[in-house]
């Protein structure tokens, strides 16, 4: 058996949830080409694509969590607890080195950057504060559910 | 797939827990689980690797009676 890696039930899911996820990104992506064509544009170029891959991630690694294939038999999380408060902090102090970067980069002009930039960095950064949470609890209740 | 209680006995009777036999043919918890519930077919390596940590056959644990 392979001590590393996950065992051949989590590698199962993985690949069943990656699958999915992957079919999920594919029709987000034609719907959100087709709105445009359309002439509904929900929100505009860069964010579009950010959001339905922050969207997409998310939802792959939240099941990935739920179905227990995310970490292998070998992993052992002493403190899950520091674990996330860590994550958690290095996702905030991320978040404001951005905006202290934005705020000091000196753009001549908006468009350099383009109008939706910022908000796409910090849709971002609340996605993975959010998957941060989101394991957490469900590792919690996954604890509890021993045998 | 029915629950295989063959193995769920095998390892009471070694007094072993569902964390115990995992630990000791590299899988987790959740897998030993799901084979005794029925709700996972394993591979012929991980059954004889089971049976190995039990000191059973592959009959004893997973041959299933008409």
């Amino acid at each position: 058996m392979n001590k590393k890696g996950l065992d051949e039930m989590q590698l199962q899911k993985r690949n069943s949830i990656g699958n999915q996820s992957f079919v999920m990104l594919l029709y987000l992506l034609l719907l959100d080409a087709g709105l445009y064509g359309f002439g509904f544009r929900w929100i505009s170029y860069p964010a579009n694509v950010m959001i339905i891959l922050s969207l997409c991630a998310g939802i792959y690694v939240i099941r990935l969590i739920a179905a227990n294939a995310f970490a292998g038999p070998s992993v052992k999380i002493q403190k899950p607890v520091l674990n996330v408060v860590l994550i958690i902090l290095l996702v905030i102090l991320i978040s404001a080195s951005i905006l202290v970067i934005m705020n000091n980069a000196g753009f001549t002009s908006s468009e350099q950057i383009g109008d939706m930039s910022a908000p796409v960095l910090f849709i971002t950064a609340a996605v993975a504060i959010l998957i941060s949470a989101t394991t957490f609890v469900i590792k919690a209740k996954q604890d509890k559910d021993e045998e | 797939m029915g629950k295989n209680l063959k193995l769920k006995s095998a390892r009471v009777a070694k007094d072993m827990s569902q964390k115990d036999l995992a630990d000791a043919v590299g899988v987790t918890r959740q897998t030993i689980n799901a084979i005794e519930n029925g709700d996972y077919n394993p591979t012929i390596n991980l059954c004889i690797a089971i049976c190995k940590a039990l000191d059973k056959t592959l009959n004893d644990l997973f041959w299933e009676d008409d």
